[in-house]
């Protein structure tokens, strides 16, 4: 594997016997036949090496690695002690503007026992690329880092299936101009019912005849909506539950 | 009448809940009362009828109102509280929930049906007010029960109450011989007054000591006339020119003790509600942990004894999250929807086959007995997903205005309708059959690298829009 692309990696996590998980679990995954979970469905090589240069159990810690390793991606649990109580928010929040090398954001990608709304709507509106959930198989960890990487976002179908009921999607609702916050436009819309549907990207792309540039193009662009919204029902579903 | 009783908290109560428990504790009922529960509580804790202890309060009352003052005094001390089922006149069906062994009377009085008219009335008035006795059940309408509710029962009792006791004391007196002077009279019917109308409060306090502001008024105007009477009663020989002066050294000794007495007040105040956020605390830890022990620890037990076999102890812990899943989130308040027909469907797949099935569902609407067709066809697509495909399955239900489209999927090798032979029924009677009896649609698609079947029903436009958006927990 010449080509791979290695990504710097920070686990923030509060267990320690999950973060060794992770760890093992990506280090195996990148080293090709190592590979497990759903490798078998998706025989496709590992293009990223992910590296771990960093660990934190808490939010000061976490920031202060962050803010030290300047890692590419940031795998950030939801739910973590310190800081303002809000968990995986308040590191998004305090590692604002911090860069890579490269130059690029450090990019947060959340991950959570759950995935209910509760835990994730919080940070992905801090500023998260995307969420997986804990029980998400390696190879897939894999590719949602390298997608968080290069800067697209990470839908699962659960996140997918909340963007369409708080727009309003499910009901029928369109945006008359893309650049409209509050609503998603139709091919969005498609794009996110294919997702909440199961489908990877490139079964989107392939689906809707378009590239995977522009699935992912579609899914920044809600991610971006999902962040500045001010919808009314989601922003009131987060001043309900105290996240904003 | 003025008893050296304080309108304080009630006294804690020794341990209520004795090992050996001969009588029921003695707290006052907060249903069936007629004044302040005394009397009831008091039946109930001595096992006699409660007629008989009311017409030994009436009859006790006569010399000298001795009665009253044991009626004062017991109703300042008894905790308030919910009896034991016993030979009592409260009502079975009100007193179902528990009660709070050690706990002031306030918080139990925050959990008692808010319809039960707890009538706060007077003590000391029950013999010469008519009023008084209105018999066991009044049959009130309900605006006038909130009337009474609001405490003003209280205070009309007491104004008739008091005058007519002022009254025949002052006739009893004077016909024993007895000079009485209006200016001692007068002020002490007052303080009465005063008093009644402050006590009269004590038990109405929301859980959080939180009063309307109609009991405010009262309080203030019990303090007033107590207040007025006492200036009364002490300056009520001197002349008018003085009482200003005595006034002003009342209020200002007031006012010296208020400063003084406020620091103590606020810190007994702030530790009273910090232990009882503690307590609530503790309380509600103790329920997790009783949670915790019937189920997840139960679970982590079977899974160490079956650790061998992957399957069992995967299935095991998804079984147990979704169950602490639905404790934490409290799945209930959706019972009776779509949603939660399609999580419990799911679920019982997931239980059966052990393979999971991520299950999201956006918008929502009660069930009928469409939606019910579509959930077992669902079911049986998910079913026949699990048994012939490969994980993952995922199954997205969508509720839309006009329609409820569902999509199963799976990543195996799929299948053509064609290849199934005539004499099954899954695909054909159960998903394809079923909905087109109910109206809608069902469509299998097969893909290079699964199977999705797609289930459409119509519905008519939505009576209630779907509430808040709400995620699934399959």
């Amino acid at each position: 594997m010449s080509q791979q692309r290695t990504i710097r990696v920070v686990l923030v996590d509060d267990h320690h016997m999950f973060r060794t998980g992770v760890r093992a679990e990506l280090m195996s995954a990148a080293t090709p036949g190592g590979g497990s979970g759903s490798a078998g469905a998706r025989p496709a090589a590992p293009t990223y090496a992910p590296q771990i240069v960093g660990e934190a159990g808490a939010v000061e810690s976490a920031t202060s690695v962050i803010k030290e390793t300047r890692p590419d991606v940031v795998l950030l649990d939801v739910h973590i002690p310190g800081g303002d109580g809000h968990g995986g928010a308040d590191v998004i929040r305090a590692c604002a503007g911090v860069q890579t090398e490269a130059g690029q954001p450090v990019r947060f990608l959340a991950l959570s026992v759950s995935d209910a709304a509760e835990d994730v709507i919080a940070v992905i509106r801090a500023g998260a690329r995307g969420y997986v959930t804990k029980t998400i198989s390696a190879g897939d960890l894999l590719t949602a880092i390298g997608r968080v990487a290069d800067g697209d976002a990470v839908f699962s179908p659960r996140l997918a299936g909340f963007v369409l009921d708080a727009f309003g999607a499910a009901a029928g609702e369109v945006a008359e101009i893309d650049e409209e916050l509050d609503r998603l436009s139709a091919r969005e819309r498609e794009v996110m019912r294919l997702i909440a549907r199961g489908y990877q990207y490139k079964e989107v792309a392939k689906e809707l005849f378009i590239s995977i540039k522009t699935v992912e193009t579609h899914v920044s662009s809600v991610l971006r909506k999902l962040q500045l919204s001010s919808r009314h029902e989601l922003t009131a579903w987060a001043m309900g539950r105290r996240l904003l | 009448m003025t008893t050296r009783t304080e309108p304080s908290q009630p006294v804690p109560q020794p341990a209520v809940l004795r090992p050996a428990v001969l009588r029921p504790p003695l707290v006052r009922p907060t249903d069936g009362r007629i004044i302040g529960g005394v009397a009831a509580g008091l039946a109930v804790h001595l096992g006699v009828p409660v007629k008989m202890v009311r017409i030994g309060f009436l009859v006790a009352a006569v010399p000298f109102g001795a009665g009253l003052a044991v009626y004062v005094f017991l109703w300042a001390t008894m905790r308030e509280g919910t009896l034991a089922p016993a030979p009592s006149p409260v009502d079975p069906a009100q007193i179902a929930q528990p009660g709070q062994p050690g706990q002031p009377g306030q918080l139990s009085a925050g959990v008692r049906p808010a319809a039960t008219p707890s009538a706060a009335a007077t003590p000391g008035v029950a013999a010469p007010a008519p009023g008084a006795e209105p018999g066991h059940r009044v049959p009130t309408s309900k605006s006038l029960r909130a009337w009474l509710r609001s405490g003003n029962e209280a205070v009309v009792i007491a104004l008739l109450g008091v005058v007519a006791l002022g009254i025949a004391a002052a006739l009893w007196l004077g016909s024993a011989g007895i000079g009485v002077e209006p200016q001692v009279l007068l002020p002490v019917v007052v303080i009465a007054i005063g008093a009644l109308f402050f006590w009269s409060q004590l038990d109405d306090a929301d859980p959080v000591g939180a009063r309307r502001p109609v009991q405010w008024i009262w309080l203030i105007v019990g303090l007033s006339l107590t207040t007025l009477g006492l200036v009364g009663l002490l300056v009520g020989q001197t002349d008018v020119g003085q009482i200003w002066q005595v006034a002003g050294a009342v209020l200002a000794a007031l006012v010296g003790v208020a400063v003084l007495a406020a620091p103590w007040i606020l810190r007994l105040w702030s530790n009273l509600r910090r232990e009882q956020a503690a307590r609530i605390r503790a309380t509600e830890r103790a329920d997790i942990a009783a949670h915790l022990h019937d189920s997840v620890l139960q679970t982590l037990a079977l899974i160490q004894r079956r650790a061998a076999d992957p399957a069992v102890v995967a299935r095991l812990a998804r079984a147990q999250e979704r169950q602490l899943r639905s404790y934490l989130y409290d799945e209930d308040a959706r019972a009776g929807t779509l949603g939660a027909a399609l999580t419990a469907a799911l679920d019982e797949i997931e239980d059966l086959h052990g393979v999971p099935v991520e299950l999201v569902v956006t918008g929502d609407r009660s069930m009928d007995e469409h939606l019910e067709a579509l959930v077992k066809a669902v079911r049986e697509a998910a079913w026949n997903a699990v048994r012939h495909g490969e994980p993952p399955v995922t199954a997205y239900v969508e509720v839309g205005p006009t329609a409820v489209e569902a999509f199963v999927r799976d990543h195996g090798t799929g299948f053509s309708l064609d290849d199934v032979p005539d004499d099954r029924a899954g695909v054909r009677e159960s998903i394809i059959g079923r909905m087109e009896r109910h109206g809608g649609t069902a469509t299998i698609r097969r893909r290079s690298d699964g199977t999705e079947i797609e289930l459409c029903l119509p519905v008519e436009a939505p009576t209630t829009a779907p509430s808040q958006p709400e995620e699934e927990n399959a």
